[in-house]
């Protein structure tokens, strides 16, 4: 296939293909089914590998599409940080220390999720689908930062202007062209990993109760008696 | 979940809702049914078809969105020739002032024909790949640099950048003629400033990425240098000296530089000390990646078994023992 083509439909029509299909059907499946906007919390039927699983992947995972977000929307301020070769590294193993959480956390997740028959049960192919893309977009960034470092310099001068012009709606594929085959995989599976969101478990992102990240810890207790208690009281 | 002809046809629905709270879950209940719907359920209810009609209008946005993006590229093609040239070629040619890493446009015209120049510079890739001798030796005398497919160049547009040349041409100095690099020995000061730009302590003046960002050299302290693009340790003798080497910091012509220093050029004077620190680091063996490489994953690997047992011991009251306390407590009692 041509190359030129090839971008195009990669990095012109891919990612608007996937984010309208994120912004509409996120709103549909609102819309249409509000209660299923849940992560469908399986804390209660396994809570002894929960903490080694959920916790880190979720404060890594908040981490790193934070630190994606903020080179996006100030990629001149992150080039001036980065302006001095110690807080370039500083900024650099933070988000491979960050990186490294997210996947530890979720070989946790994948691994509880299968050894666990009850927790098995009520796991969906949908949920192993987004497992499987969020492994491979993990671990793929975790490559780059790896092989193609600056990734915070680059992203600023590269990938920001180049996610600017899709929004701005004039997409310039110019600044990921000519990007290595792990950069150009792991930008092409952030825009599919947008387009499944609305379909998945990660809905529950947009509705999350956001005090839960830092309110005290909360006692839930069951409210009805056991029959044993009940028997005993007759 | 029963199919939805069942559930609109249940008793429950013709019963009086009395609270909102009761005509609210009813809704919900309709919307699910609806959903069953689009994977292949029963004909649809006037609720239905309202929530259908919210579809469409849905549907309806998407679409203008859509056709938004195809109009507002039209805006950009407006743009005047001369800025066009200056955003877009400048970067690889000058008329009059030389060659860069494509060649001097001056009289271009004369040199070869318009038709083979138009087709040329709205696909360059597909010319080259043709076989097209004279293409081909272009790329050679561009160290093998092909121009990039320019965004908006279509043939109207070429013919005008075609008119544009043939005009500066007949000028005895153009507006494109380019930056004009010293030709003064280096010196320390020189070379010594050249490392700090490389390493973004000095800043390039029109806003550039530090070089740092994407290559390393044989000196770049600790985790080393961006390995993005090439190590530029021994840049001074595979670009074949101090003219192509300033013809290229002049106009950075690799598909990944080309969109970053294409408005944000890098200064005569700054060339002139990039120059000096490859120059002296001509000789020097390049760094070896592996080692840094190494470094780097164990220290953000501690980084991320300090943040696991941090976030335990932050968390443990939390996750663990109250949880856990409260189901201990349970089975003591079931024991006793």
């Amino acid at each position: 296939m041509d190359k030129n083509f090839l971008d195009q439909f990669l990095f012109v029509a891919l990612p608007y293909v996937c984010l309208f299909t994120f912004f509409l059907m996120t709103v549909y499946r609102y819309r249409m089914q509000s209660f299923s906007y849940s992560s469908l919390s399986s804390q209660f039927l396994e809570n002894k590998h929960h903490f080694w699983a959920v916790v880190p992947f979720h404060y890594g995972i908040l981490v790193i599409t934070a630190g994606h977000l903020i080179a996006f929307l100030i990629p001149r301020q992150i080039l001036l940080w980065n302006s001095h070769p110690l807080r370039l590294y500083v900024l650099e193993i933070a988000a491979l220390a960050f990186g490294l959480l997210t996947l530890i956390g979720l070989v946790g997740v994948i691994v509880r999720r299968f050894s666990n028959s009850k927790i098995r049960c009520v796991t969906t192919p949908t949920d192993w689908l987004l497992f499987g893309m969020l492994m491979l977009q993990t671990a793929g960034g975790i490559a780059v930062a790896l092989f193609h470092p600056w990734g915070s310099s680059w992203f600023a001068t590269n990938l920001a202007p180049y996610l600017w012009s899709i929004f701005k709606l004039n997409p310039d594929i110019m600044f990921v062209a000519a990007m290595p085959a792990l950069v150009r995989f792991h930008i092409v599976f952030a825009f599919l990993t947008i387009g499944f969101f609305p379909f998945t478990r990660l809905v529950h992102v947009l509705v999350i109760p956001n005090p839960y990240l830092w309110r005290k810890p909360q006692v839930v207790r069951w409210y009805g008696r056991r029959p044993s208690v009940e028997r005993n009281q007759r | 979940m029963k199919p939805l002809s069942r559930r609109l046809s249940s008793p429950k629905r013709h019963l009086p809702l009395k609270t909102p709270l009761q005509r609210a879950h009813r809704r919900d209940h309709t919307l699910s049914a609806l959903w069953d719907l689009g994977c292949g359920g029963s004909p649809a209810s006037a609720p239905a078809r309202r929530q259908r009609s919210f579809s469409v209008r849905l549907g309806l946005a998407g679409v203008a969105i859509w056709a938004a993006t195809w109009i507002w590229p039209a805006g950009v093609l407006a743009q005047d020739t001369p800025d066009y040239f200056r955003q877009n070629c400048m970067n690889c040619h000058t008329i009059g002032g030389g060659r860069l890493t494509g060649p001097d446009l001056k009289d271009v015209t004369q040199r070869k024909d318009r038709a083979w120049l138009v087709n040329f510079m709205v696909n360059p890739k597909a010319v080259i790949d043709s076989g097209d001798a004279y293409a081909r030796k272009i790329l050679e005398e561009s160290r093998n640099v092909p121009m990039p497919t320019l965004p908006g160049l279509n043939k109207d547009r070429a013919e005008r950048l075609l008119d544009l040349i043939e005009a500066e041409s007949k000028l005895p100095e153009s507006q494109f003629k380019g930056l004009q690099i010293s030709q003064e020995p280096f010196t320390d000061a020189d070379r010594q400033r050249g490392r700090a730009i490389f390493l973004g302590h000095v800043r390039l003046e029109a806003g550039g990425a530090a070089c740092i960002s994407c290559h390393t050299m044989h000196d770049t302290p600790a985790l080393g240098g961006g390995r993005l693009g090439p190590d530029l340790t021994n840049v001074f003798e595979r670009l074949k000296g101090r003219k192509s080497i300033s013809a290229w910091l002049m106009a950075p012509g690799t598909e990944t530089m080309l969109p970053i220093f294409k408005n944000h050029p890098i200064r005569a004077a700054e060339i002139h000390a990039l120059t000096a620190y490859f120059e002296a680091s001509a000789s020097e063996s390049p760094a070896e990646p592996a080692a840094d490489r190494v470094t780097f994953l164990l220290t953000g690997l501690a980084g991320a078994v300090a943040l696991v047992f941090g976030l335990d011991a932050i968390w443990k009251h939390r996750f663990h023992s109250v949880r856990r306390t409260l189901v201990d407590q349970a089975s003591m009692r079931g024991r006793r």
